[in-house]
């Protein structure tokens, strides 16, 4: 009880120290110059309509990258978290009731549609909110239902790492390409900027945009199937 | 209006960390912690907020010429866009531990994990 | 120089790429992962070599727009240095963890990958968002390597660790969109300078550095790191000390530098903070890798309170918290990858890498680097520090510094002595791969130590001759002993040679006793066979020292040369058998006194670098006093002045036969030569009304008495000889004090007087221990017959330490006669004339106990002490009996030195005999005198003997009754009682116990802090949301 008021009190102070920045925050009313050079530059450095795109995939593009690196390692690490402590043999998801007919058959009807839209958000990152991220967390969507439709499938392990990897190493290589035939690390202007709005426009965004879709569909599938195959209760 | 935003965020925060720092299941840490990151992210946004204006998407609607009068900041998204993948894979991370912890001990009671002291 | 952000992108790439590899390739993915790490490390190494060459720091921008609209990084000095570091500890890290690295396959391979170019990159980045993705990759990969450990305790710590991080996480990015908003930019170079506030800026810039600050576990808020440390492999924890632990800290000076001045102090106050107080609680500490953890949160305290002084270090910033991280990161690194092959936890059980002697160096290394000794970096990053400190008035800064590393020098030394002197059951599971890693880091100590020697302006140790030679015997470890003696005899003589012609008499007297008198008593050592390994270099070092501190010219060459000189002989006198817990304090009594002096010097030099000795004179008359203070607290911490006495007893008694007459025949002049300089340059100081110099002689004359009240009581042989150790110290600076010429001709007889006789003492004192195996007197007796030789140095000895005609402490006393006759302190003066008498007491027991009476049964058989024992005790009675007839070939020409010093010449001198005002010495009369009744007595008394009575040696006792312990009948047991029921109050350990209290409460305070650490998540979640809000609180309160 008296841990709790402490903690009770101590949250008080934090919270004080939050409103007192609540009190003194004026909303901007002018975009700060950061913001405004995005605004004005958006078109004619990276060619891309989604300014938050171009920002993530260009300019901030090594956030990016570190961002792919941390859903990276965070499969890495929950499948060595979780691979000590598997499941002793048909104790996992191969003793499961099927998950019935509804799920499967709906599974199949919408797995495709899935995979659809998660490819659409993720090539169309550059025009419309969207994009790697977006997409992969679609795609990986499409491998939980998968998985809750047949507890007992299993993923080839060696696709997921294979795209894993590649994706990855691409992105990088896509940097270093940056480095050596344009402006620097990530720089966008690799390729053509192409026509403002188009599918195939703003330089290398689309590309990076379905690697990190790859990227974080294939960590979530592995992700995923580390945690199923722990399944044991 | 952006006052509104943050002080929702920031009790969020000071919720989600009031249950982390209360509730001994580590499971309800993790979702406590998990509702005091969904607080930063709001925070986030609304430092990102301008009234009357729109989306930082330069389409038809808002041309490029015009985008630094209609956009609102698109940096607070990115960042956004950014910590909420984090956030992900930090709770993710978590829980895999919350299960590794659980083989252990059988409990997810935080106080049974007390081999290591002083 | 190829682009820095190719260490980055080989880095991730490398991890990436890992999961193209077959899953079974494991030993192809380590060799990559090496592969990866050392091109990343060739590339950092290349970048600091161009940027110290004087390059300008390099830019690199991303996705082709310039900050702050796109990210971009930063190469400078720094950068180049913290990066080096970082992948060079990943490399050793990858190669310390191989096994458990292919036991969890290519993953955990590709994590170390990312966590080294996440370091990396926190390290280059200017932008403080990007720094939020660097540290999150941080925090992620930490979590899972501490899964690498095969204690399962470590999963429970990886999950406090995350929950910390998610705090942190919270924190930061809420002052990161706050600075955003207050300042429309990302970049950390677009911060202004801001100080605390309420809110907007000063506020949010609050939560950013208060979250960095948390990355370096601040005491108390630091439970989950102590558990990483304990849990996780230690291959990991060097990672997480070393690499991790830099890249934070540079990551906390790139934002207050940014953030502005008004930080600093928050930062110094914090890091002082976390450096005393978790150094305070790792005294309780028995788990080694635990004590390990404690003292890496300890330096990376006092490193933020050194980022927190860089307003005043100016351009030495860089050079003194480089030395410090670096000889933190090398040293822990090292002690983490050593604690792999020791297979128990306990401290004791590090006993098990005395089967490997370089392991031993390497921990030897390792500790002198932590603490801060020469010749490593830290050691010359102290001094600068403490320069620019005591120059800018920030002394109580100085001073918790100082206190700090003190403490941590306890317990770390408290941990190599019993790492030496206990036994383990635990065998060492030395790997030749594990040895490799450590002897790579050992290696890269010393060249950290001459690369800081080199920068520093103040002269670089392993450029001196005596330092290379002492490195010079660690290589000859494996000859045997006999040569190695003889190689170090030669050297000493050659020193000795080479200097004597050069140095005034009063130098060449401390030569005389400290180089030759050395080399006189290594004769000694050649009775050891074997290759008597450990013996040589320490012994070596401490030599070392002492031909430094009298080639000494600046403060700073003195100082390195007394720190050099105590750390060599600390080795010397732990290789006794008994000697762990006396060892210790002898080293923390003389690291105390260092710090003193390192005080004392830094507060005279007032910022000149380099400050000569003999500039002491001219120190501002305001600060003079507190100089000479300090400086003379030092220096009686080495001549162990009562008060400060109570290491030299167990010290100089337990230590090894050959090693007593060193540490006290030689070492103990070291103090006495201090003095002499001191007082040579400062003369006369008062404060507060107080005449310092009384104040001396005050000290000198009590210890002079009560080392001379203890050593009768004393029924141990050497540690009699060691608290009469004490008194004779005491006669010497009593007579420096007098500041007279008489009194000062007196200390240089004392010097060389109390070298000889305590050297021969001491020998002869270990020769009948080393037949009878008891140092204990009453065990003793009638050894007269069987040990001749002895008994002949050890009665000519006493004669000469008691006073009497015709040796040469006859002389002593006559000058010192002479000397007080002059001055007006009279009550010393009467303590010092009553501790003569007492002086007697002791000294008759050692003839008395040891020589005469009946021999012991189990003594029949015992012969004479080895010939090498006795050759150098032979050589001093020749020289006590030519120094006794010739006084004048020493002593004239310091008569004639001091008379320029103090302008008169008291003493006339007419062939042998001497003249004063109050009388005359004719050391050939005496002489003569005293050898005729010597011998006429002694013709009585042979002719006399056939009267005597033979009387068996317990008969009286066994007449009556038998007594339970037959020892306490004999008559040298409790020799003195009647004088111990008159003087017995003067043994209460009334010093013993304060300085008892003092660690009793420093161990208490301890043991009571260390249950903040529960063990428990939640609770260590609290603490850290406590210690933030307590930091707001203060901070705003300083604030308003």
């Amino acid at each position: 009880m008296i841990r709790n008021a402490l903690i009770g009190l101590m949250l008080f102070i934090l919270g004080s120290a939050f409103l007192t920045l609540t009190m003194g925050f004026e909303p901007a009313t002018e975009l700060n110059r950061t913001a405004a050079y995005y605004a004005t530059h958006a078109q004619e450095e990276v060619g891309a309509q989604n300014v938050v795109t171009a920002v993530l995939i260009t300019w901030r593009g090594l956030d990016t990258l570190g961002e792919v690196t941390v859903l990276f390692l965070t499969a890495a690490i929950v499948s060595l978290v979780l691979s000590r402590s598997k499941a002793p043999k048909g104790a996992s998801g191969s003793g499961f009731l099927p998950s019935g007919e509804l799920l499967t058959t709906g599974t199949k009807m919408l797995l495709p549609l899935i995979a659809l839209l998660g490819a659409y958000v993720m090539a169309n990152g550059h025009l419309t909110p969207g994009g790697g991220f977006q997409g992969g967390a679609i795609l990986a969507s499409g491998a939980l239902l998968m998985l809750l439709a047949d507890p007992s499938r299993r993923f080839g392990h060696k696709i997921i790492h294979r795209v894993e990897s590649a994706s990855g190493l691409a992105f990088v290589g896509l940097g270093l390409l940056g480095m050596l035939f344009a402006g620097g690390f990530l720089d966008n202007k690799l390729l053509p900027l192409g026509q403002f709005g188009a599918l195939f426009s703003a330089g290398i965004i689309p590309i990076v945009s379905v690697l990190i879709g790859l990227k974080v569909g294939a960590e979530f599938a592995s992700i995923l199937e580390s945690l199923e195959e722990t399944e044991d209760a | 209006m952006a006052q509104v935003s943050l002080l929702i965020g920031f009790t969020l925060i000071l919720l989600g960390l009031y249950g982390a720092l209360t509730n001994r299941d580590i499971l309800r840490m993790i979702v406590s912690f998990t509702i005091a990151d969904a607080g930063v992210n709001v925070v986030l946004v609304s430092v990102g907020y301008m009234a009357h204006r729109t989306a930082p998407i330069l389409d038809s609607a808002v041309p490029a010429g015009q985008a630094a009068a209609r956009i609102i900041d698109p940096v607070p998204q990115v960042l956004v866009l950014t910590a909420i993948v984090i956030g992900l894979g930090v709770t993710a991370l978590m829980l895999a531990y919350a299960y590794r912890l659980f083989r252990l001990r059988g409990s997810l009671d935080i106080s049974q994990f007390m081999d290591l002291k002083w | 120089m190829v682009s820095s952000i190719l260490i980055l992108a080989i880095g991730l790439g490398t991890a990436f790429g890992l999961g193209l590899l077959n899953r079974r390739r494991a030993v192809l993915a380590l060799g990559l992962t090496l592969g990866a790490l050392g091109l990343m490390a060739a590339m950092a190494v290349g970048w600091l070599i161009v940027l110290a060459q004087g390059a300008a720091p390099v830019e690199i921008y991303t996705a082709g727009a310039e900050p702050p609209f796109a990210i971009n990084l930063r190469m400078g000095l720094m950068e180049a240095g913290a990066i080096t570091l970082i992948t060079l500890t990943g490399l050793l890290a990858v190669l310390a963890l191989r096994t458990a690295l292919t036991r969890m396959g290519r993953g955990s391979m590709a994590v170390v990958l990312v966590l080294i170019m996440a370091l990396s990159g926190l390290v280059m980045t200017r932008d403080v968002f990007n720094l939020f993705v660097f540290l999150e990759l941080m925090a992620i990969s930490t979590g899972g390597l501490a899964l690498l450990s095969k204690d399962i305790r470590a999963i429970a710590a990886g999950f406090k660790y995350l929950i910390i991080s998610q705090l942190v996480t919270i924190l930061l990015l809420v002052g990161i969109i706050f600075t955003y908003h207050a300042t429309g930019s990302l970049n950390i170079d677009d911060i202004p300078e801001t100080a605390m506030g309420f809110s907007g800026l000063g506020l949010a810039l609050f939560l950013i550095l208060i979250a960095v600050v948390l990355e370096l576990k601040p005491f108390p808020a630091n439970g989950w790191a102590l558990d990483v440390y304990t849990a996780a492999h230690p291959g990991f924890s060097a990672v997480f000390s070393a690499a991790s632990g830099t890249a934070m800290l540079v990551v906390a000076d790139k934002l207050v530098k940014a953030a502005g001045p008004d930080w600093f102090a928050m930062f110094t106050l914090l890091g002082l903070i976390s450096f005393i107080g978790a150094n305070i609680v790792a005294l309780r500490q028995d788990n080694d890798r635990r004590l390990l953890g404690y003292s890496s949160v300890g330096q990376l305290g006092l490193l933020l309170a050194v980022i927190g002084q860089q307003d005043v270090l100016g351009e030495g910033y860089l050079y003194v918290a480089g030395g410090l991280v670096l000889s933190h990161a090398v040293a822990k690194a090292g002690l983490f990858w050593m604690s792999i092959m020791v297979k128990a936890r306990g401290l004791s059980d590090w006993a098990a890498i005395r089967v490997r002697p370089p392991l031993v160096i390497a921990f030897a290394t390792f500790l002198a680097m932590l603490t801060g000794l020469p010749p490593f970096p830290g050691f010359y990053a102290k001094w600068e520090l403490a320069q620019v400190l005591a120059t800018t008035d920030r002394l109580p800064i100085l001073a918790a510094i100082l206190i700090g590393t003190l403490i941590e020098a306890v317990y770390l030394f408290r941990w190599f002595g019993m790492a030496m002197k206990r036994e383990t059951d635990t065998p060492l599971g030395p790997k030749q791969i594990d040895c490799m890693v450590v002897l790579i880091t050992l290696a890269a100590a010393f060249g950290l130590g001459a690369l800081w020697g080199d920068l520093s302006e103040n002269g670089n140790l392993f450029a001196t001759v005596p330092m290379l030679a002492a490195l010079f015997f660690l290589a000859l470890e494996p000859m045997p002993a006999k040569l190695k003696n003889g190689l170090a005899i030669m050297a000493l003589v050659y020193w000795f040679a080479a200097h004597a012609g050069v140095y005034d008499p009063m130098r060449l007297i401390f030569l005389l006793v400290m180089i030759l008198g050395g080399a006189v008593i290594l004769l000694a050592s050649f009775n050891e066979d074997g290759r008597r390994v450990g013996f040589y270099p320490p012994a070596m070092l401490m030599y070392a020292g002492l031909a430094l501190l009298l080639e000494a010219q600046s403060t700073f060459e003195f100082f390195a040369a007394w720190e050099v000189m105590t750390l060599g002989s600390y080795f010397l006198i732990l290789r006794g058998k008994q000697s762990e817990p006396h060892a210790l304090s002898y080293m923390i009594f003389s690291l105390g006194g260092a710090f003193v002096l390192l005080s004392g010097f830094a507060l005279a030099a007032d910022g000149v670098t380099p400050f000569p000795l003999s500039a002491l004179s001219l120190v501002p008359e305001q600060v003079a006093p507190w100089v000479f203070a300090l400086l003379a607290v030092g220096f009686m911490t080495k001549t162990a002045s009562v008060g400060v006495h109570i290491w030299l007893p167990g010290a100089h008694a337990e230590a090894e036969t050959d090693v007593s007459p060193m540490v006290s025949g030689i070492l103990l002049k070291a103090g006495l030569y201090g003095l002499v300089v001191l007082l040579l340059a400062m003369g006369r100081q008062s404060l507060h009304g107080v005449d310092l110099v009384n104040v001396l002689a005050w000290i000198g004359a009590i210890s002079a008495f009560v080392g001379a009240v203890l050593a009768v009581f004393q029924e141990d042989a050497k540690r009699l000889l060691a608290y009469s150790s004490i008194s004779q110290m005491g006669y010497a600076l009593f007579g420096l004090a007098l500041m007279n010429h008489l009194g000062w001709l007196l200390a240089v007889m004392f010097v060389i007087n109390h070298y000889v006789y305590k050297s021969m003492l001491f020998l002869a004192v270990g020769g009948v221990y080393k037949r009878t195996h008891t140092k204990l007197m009453y065990k003793m007796g009638g050894l007269i017959t069987l040990m001749p030789f002895t008994f002949v140095s050890v009665l000519v000895g006493i004669i000469a330490m008691s006073g009497v005609p015709p040796l040469s402490g006859f002389g002593g006393r006559w000058i010192f006669y002479n000397a007080i006759l002059e001055t007006d302190l009279r009550l010393p003066l009467v303590l010092i004339f009553m501790s003569g008498p007492v002086g007697f007491l002791y000294l008759f027991r050692l003839i008395h106990t040891i020589f005469l009476g009946q021999l012991k049964d189990e003594n029949h058989q015992i012969k004479e002490a080895p010939i090498w024992l006795l050759v150098p005790q032979m050589i001093f009675v020749a020289f006590l009996i030519g120094f006794a007839i010739v006084p004048g070939l020493v002593l004239q020409r310091v008569d004639r030195f001091l008379g320029t010093v103090f302008g008169d010449q008291p003493l006339i001198w007419h062939g042998r005999a001497v003249e004063s005002a109050f009388g005359n010495w004719n050391p050939v009369a005496i002489m003569v005198v005293i050898v005729v009744i010597f011998v006429t007595l002694f013709g009585i008394l042979i002719a006399k003997n056939h009267d005597a009575v033979k009387v068996k040696q317990f008969n009286i006792v066994f007449s009556a009754e038998r007594p339970y312990r037959p020892e306490t009948t004999h008559f040298a047991w409790n020799f003195f009682a009647p004088y111990r029921r008159a003087m017995g109050f003067m043994e209460m350990p009334l010093v013993t116990r304060f300085w008892g209290g003092v660690s009793e409460a420093l161990s208490g305070t301890a043991e009571f802090t260390r249950k903040l650490y529960s063990g428990n998540g939640q609770t260590y979640a609290v603490q850290v949301i406590l210690f933030v809000v307590t930091v707001y609180l203060i901070a705003l309160g300083g604030v308003a």
